[in-house]
């Protein structure tokens, strides 16, 4: 026996549906396809609705952090990359949430601003110049409540933020 | 006709640093019909939670967790060290648990760390609430036998009926020396 339990190189645990056997079904019959409850779901979209209302608050204090430690890349410029680490994890938050709370652009922006606080991104005064204009684009997406791809507002912003992305690239 | 999926049975551990995620994913688990959600903050409180949940049920709040929705970059303890304990710590009160992790990481080799990992579900950040739905009833409708491999512990990587393009290197079936079944 202890033999064969060497030899064991897979084991592979069928148990049965425990999570299944908690959960109730209602309506239809046994064996008919089973569904999230469209209610239920429509609830859970009103409770999202309710929340992006908020949402241009919350991001508020996220931008105000970031710039906050834009103002420190200024003051320090020897401390530049300490700061980046704090503005890459908001940077990470903001990206995750702003397509869920119907500000798609703000997605956009902290996915690139994501990119330009790594830990190997440039340290010159041009590059702090690039993040501001990250943070500036954020801020006005959220001022202006440009929802959604945001039109032409949209497009003048983000068409904007490459240009200054191009511009301080090309001066470093 | 088809059947609606009645949740109000079901327990959910949430564990996500920003109040804001965490106050969405909870509204949605309720108005989805989950009546006993848990929160923490990282994953270092999620692990104390379910250890209090495993030595002292009635203290924690809840009987078992059925689910873990997790987010991944977190601190002090990221959602990835969260999903390893689980799986794999003597400590962990049940290793089988689904586990969905949220993240804003959607590149493919961060998904293939994740499920490597262990993890049931992916959800990339940002996400509606179909598509947090959509993983819940894939969780409780379309369980995966877990693999222990020297390597790996959990949901088996490959799910059932979907097509496999890649080169096979499966080599044992269900009758080879070396595979044991456990039926539970």
């Amino acid at each position: 026996m202890a033999d064969d339990k060497a030899q064991v190189k897979v084991r592979l645990y069928r148990f049965r549906n425990a999570l299944k056997e908690k959960v109730g079904y209602v309506g239809g019959a046994p064996g008919e396809p089973v569904r999230i409850d469209p209610a239920a779901l429509e609830k859970a979209n009103a409770a999202l609705e309710q929340m992006k209302e908020d949402y241009p608050d919350w991001v508020q204090k996220h931008i105000e952090e970031l710039r906050l430690n834009h103002a420190r890349c200024v003051d320090t410029p020897n401390d530049r990359l300490k700061h980046y680490t704090k503005m890459r994890e908001i940077a990470h938050d903001m990206k995750g949430q702003g397509g869920t709370f119907g500000y798609p652009l703000i997605t956009t922006f902290a996915t690139s601003l994501y990119e330009f606080v790594g830990a190997k991104a440039g340290t010159t005064d041009n590059h702090i110049e690039v993040i501001k204009s990250h943070i500036d684009s954020m801020a006005a997406v959220i001022k202006d409540r440009v929802k959604g791809s945001g039109g032409e507002i949209g497009q003048a912003l983000t068409k904007g933020l490459h240009e200054a992305i191009e511009r301080y690239s090309k001066i470093s | 006709m088809s059947q609606s999926l009645d949740l109000s049975r079901v327990s959910c551990l949430v564990v996500e640093d920003s109040n804001f995620i965490r106050s969405l994913v909870v509204a949605c688990l309720n108005a989805l019909g989950v009546r006993q959600v848990k929160l923490a903050e990282h994953g270092g409180d999620a692990i104390e939670f379910l250890k209090l949940q495993k030595l002292d049920p009635m203290k924690a709040g809840v009987l078992s967790v059925d689910m873990i929705i997790s987010n991944w970059q977190m601190s002090p303890v990221d959602g990835m060290i969260l999903l390893r304990w689980v799986r794999r710590h003597a400590d962990s009160p049940n290793r089988f648990v689904p586990f969905i992790m949220l993240s804003g990481h959607s590149a493919a080799a961060k998904v293939a760390e994740a499920r490597d990992a262990g993890v049931t579900e992916f959800l990339a950040k940002p996400f509606s609430v179909t598509m947090l739905a959509q993983k819940l009833q894939t969780v409780i409708e379309r369980p995966r036998q877990f693999v222990h491999t020297s390597t790996y512990f959990g949901p088996d990587r490959r799910r059932r009926g979907d097509p496999f393009m890649g080169q096979e290197r499966r080599v044992l079936t269900d009758k080879s020396p070396g595979v044991e079944i456990v039926n539970g």
